[in-house]
């Protein structure tokens, strides 16, 4: 059974790999971006599906590996790869300055908290002169599609890469341990403080890195674009649907909405924005731990599934 | 014989609230004290000051002659104080197996760095305490008794050498008490240092070589069970006073 | 002197348009354990329905304030009966995702009935202004404010000393306990959801008169609330007042001394500080 998981993984990354050289144009693009949002949910997934803090506050790791690349290569003439490493030193500078006051924040706290500092990173950047303040950045024009594909596949199978890594390692165990009970992981030796700003830099690192690849792809970032916070809730809601804390969830999550989303606005371009909020309200009430436990359960439950969430969750 | 932990005049307040007042006491090497006291008497209190989840108001607290007063939780686990809770939260999404490797690989010292072997010695816990066999098991499906022994295991996973059990017992019957006993005399055999917080009266004064009792955060006594239970002040603590 | 003078009041008088705008969030949150992102699209509801009664039906702002607040309190006790009653024992975060499902909901049906242009509530006096020595007060925004003081302080009162008020703070504390008193969960949930909801339409009402309105408001509005809510804590509608106060005057001054960009930066560093300084609030219980 394992074996066939795992043939099943490498086939489709095979799949997704050499899709490039036979698809259109609009489905490379596509392509990319749907990898990059799989990339941002899989880092998601490290901190709030593992640790079980949920952050509100990634977008600001995007906007700084976006702002990274921008600045580095605009004002500074470096290549993209220093641009990229700049975007992640950035990230992971943030992660250990904010994230030890704001970790020890519990439950909504830090969802709350983390989404001011979002607001506030935002606000201040639009008023930076070196990234260009209001107007933005326009980076120098890349021409290759099939580059930027292949740079965000390679990302997503690093992060997948190191999220089983999570699973089978003593930190990852620290990890879980603290989403479970923190006091109790305290009480058995985890440095609670330490491994959740590791997990924040971990996850913030990987949604820098997206970001970068992004603004080089797109040439272009704005405060206003780069921080979006409808992102970060993109994000959680890929992973929350796909079902958080496992391995092929987040990236699962990330495909289906994206494809979802992109069909419903080639269709109807008004409503893909309405069906995407009510398919995210019933997704809640019935199936709260996301499509990977309906899969585990569907087998024995059955439809009753669904009736026994409901029956749990409500008064 | 040295002591392994001591106590020195600890307080801790709360907001209109002194649930620990100026207590002192050490424990032996080997020995196994219990703690009892009325419901409030601040037992919790003074085991969460232990563990490191509670700060003292003032007072100092020393492990091994080291003053760990303000050593944060995990320090003190990795020095060697375990501990298990009175409501007791397992990690509820792990199986039982994973709950007790977590103590195994963050326990005393550094823990066991390697999974695998993380996972023998978690086995073994839980054998030692007779959970075997329910080691695939969800630790949110484990009965009331069962999980006072997961805690057990969880914390003698992590290779303690001062144990802090804090009502192990509620809610067992009279063969699962004596079961517990066992289980403890046997750690005690084992090297560790035990502190026993408990209700039943009976089973802690089989178990005990010392017994310390609370009263509204104030120790009242100190010494051998026979004379510690025969103390007029521990006695009207529980009956309240006799009218004449 | 006066700049600064006028600034302050400024401020004050939007803080007590903040104040009850947050009112009904901090309300929902603090009793219900409902974290409601959506809280800004119903602000921004109340507002479009005041506008339409006051364009349609030709009534004024203020005097049609509790229609509006009615309207959507059955909006917000439909809600809650049909929908968000089903989740309420979830983890919290489901709460989070629920209503940001409808903000998102909310926002699309705006933009498809209302379309994107910009409106205000234009009443014959909306120009006017008070000159209280040399300070200029304009009308709208005192009236706003006087309502919003009203509302605090009732919401106030309600909750404390009215049967209704007592068994809503009952429920939230202990579902279980209330239920052994005879208080029905899902209607009194539901009851207090509505008044959050109609809190918000009320705000809505007011906001309308003093700002411009589109669907898009729904989001900022909704963070600021937080920002007001986390400020002032959750127990307590006067706690609401001061975080509303607080927020109003340092946005303003914000905007005079260091520029009108870092109006946002201010509030929200405020609320990172006060939630890492104290999570429960200026006024809140510590934990």
């Amino acid at each position: 059974m394992r074996v066939l998981r795992i043939g099943l993984i490498l086939a489709v990354t095979v799949v997704l790999a050499a899709l490039p050289l036979f698809g259109s144009d609009v489905l490379i693009q596509f392509g990319i971006n749907t990898l990059l949002l799989a990339v941002l949910a899989q880092g998601w997934n490290i901190i709030g599906g593992y640790t079980g803090y949920a952050s509100f506050g990634n977008s600001v790791f995007y906007g700084l590996g976006s702002y990274g690349v921008g600045i580095a290569m605009v004002q500074w003439n470096l290549p993209f790869a220093a641009g990229l490493i700049l975007g992640g030193v950035l990230a992971i500078a943030f992660a250990f300055l904010l994230g030890i006051p704001v970790l020890r924040l519990k439950g909504h706290y830090f969802a709350i908290a983390t989404l001011a500092l979002a607001q506030v990173m935002s606000a201040i950047v639009s008023n930076v002169s070196i990234a260009g303040q209001n107007i933005g950045l326009v980076l120098p024009p890349l021409n290759n599609d099939y580059l930027f594909y292949e740079l965000s596949l390679g990302l997503l199978i690093i992060a997948t890469l190191t999220v089983a890594w999570l699973t089978r390692s003593r930190f990852g165990f620290g990890l879980i341990a603290i989403r479970e009970n923190e006091e109790g992981a305290a009480v058995m030796g985890v440095n609670t403080t330490l491994y959740k700003v590791l997990a924040f830099a971990l996850s913030g690192l990987f949604t820098a890195l997206a970001g970068g690849i992004h603004a080089y792809w797109i040439t272009f970032i704005d405060p206003e674009s780069a921080f979006d916070i409808s992102l970060n809730v993109k994000m959680i809601i890929m992973t929350v649907f796909g079902g958080p804390g496992t391995l092929i969830g987040p990236v699962f999550g990330a495909f289906v909405l994206s494809a979802i989303s992109e069909v419903l606005s080639s269709e109807v371009t008004n409503v893909a924005g309405l069906f995407f909020g009510v398919v995210v309200v019933a997704a809640v009430v019935l199936m709260p731990r996301g499509i990977a436990d309906v899969m585990r359960h569907f087998r024995s439950s059955g439809w009753r599934y669904f009736i026994e969430n409901l029956r749990a969750h409500r008064i | 014989m040295s002591a392994i932990l001591e106590i020195s005049h600890v307080t801790r307040r709360f907001t209109g609230l002194v649930a620990v007042n100026d207590v002192s006491f050490t424990l032996g090497q080997k020995e196994i004290l219990g703690v009892i006291g009325p419901n409030g008497a601040g037992k919790t209190t003074l085991v969460s000051l232990i563990s490191g989840t509670l700060r003292p108001s003032s007072g100092d607290i020393f492990f091994e002659r080291n003053n760990i007063t303000n050593l944060p939780t995990y320090r003190r686990a990795r020095l060697g104080i375990g501990r298990t809770f009175q409501i007791m939260h397992p990690f509820p999404g792990l199986s039982v197996l994973d709950n007790v490797v977590v103590g195994a690989l963050f326990g005393h010292g550094n823990g066991e760095r390697d999974l695998t072997k993380a996972r023998e010695k978690a086995r073994a816990q839980l054998d030692f305490v007779g959970l075997g066999r329910f080691v695939d098991q969800r630790a949110e499906e484990l009965g009331g008794p069962n999980r006072k022994r997961l805690e057990l295991a969880k914390a003698l996973a992590m290779q303690p050498k001062v144990l802090l059990c804090d009502e192990v017992m509620a809610g067992l019957n009279l063969v699962e008490i004596d079961e517990v006993i066992d289980v403890l005399k046997n750690i005690r055999q084992s090297g560790i240092s035990i502190v026993v917080i408990e209700h039943v009266i009976k089973a802690i004064k089989s178990l005990s070589d010392r017994l310390l009792v609370l009263h509204h955060g104030d120790k009242i006594a100190d010494g051998p069970p026979d004379s510690v239970l025969s103390n007029s002040a521990v006695i009207e603590a529980y009956l309240g006073r006799r009218r004449a | 002197m006066d700049l600064l003078a006028q600034v302050l009041i400024n401020g004050v008088l939007l803080g007590g348009l903040y104040a009850v705008m947050a009112l009904g969030l901090a309300l929902v949150w603090g009793v219900l354990n409902i974290v409601n992102l959506a809280h800004g699209a119903f602000i921004m509801l109340g507002a479009y329905l005041a506008w339409y009664f006051y364009a349609y039906l030709g009534i004024d702002p203020f005097i049609g304030l509790p229609l509006t607040a009615i309207v959507m309190f059955c909006l917000g006790y439909v809600m809650q009966r049909s929908l968000l009653n089903l989740i309420v024992r979830a983890p919290m975060f489901n709460t989070l995702l629920i209503t940001f499902g409808l903000e998102v909901v909310l926002t699309y049906l705006a933009q498809l009935f209302f379309s994107a242009d910009f409106r205000t509530i234009n009443p014959p006096y909306a120009g006017n202004s008070i000159a209280i020595g040399p300070l200029v007060v304009p009308l709208v925004r005192l009236m706003a404010f006087a309502v919003a003081l009203v509302l605090t302080l009732g919401m106030w009162l309600f909750l404390l000393h009215t049967k209704l008020g007592r068994a809503i703070r009952a429920t939230a504390q202990n579902l279980v306990a209330a239920r052994l008193y005879g208080v029905a969960p899902r209607h009194l949930y539901a009851v207090t959801f509505g008044i959050g909801i109609g809190l918000a339409g009320a705000a809505g009402s007011l906001y309308g008169t003093v700002s411009q309105i589109n669907p898009y408001i729904g989001a900022t509005l909704t963070a600021k609330c937080f920002a007001i809510s986390i400020i002032g804590g959750l127990d307590n509608p006067l706690g609401v007042l001061v975080g509303g106060l607080v927020l109003g005057i340092i946005e303003s001054l914000t905007v005079l001394y260091v520029g009108a960009t870092f109006g946002d930066v201010a509030s929200f560093g405020i609320l990172v500080l006060v939630l890492v300084i104290r999570p429960s609030g200026l006024l809140g219980k510590t934990a």
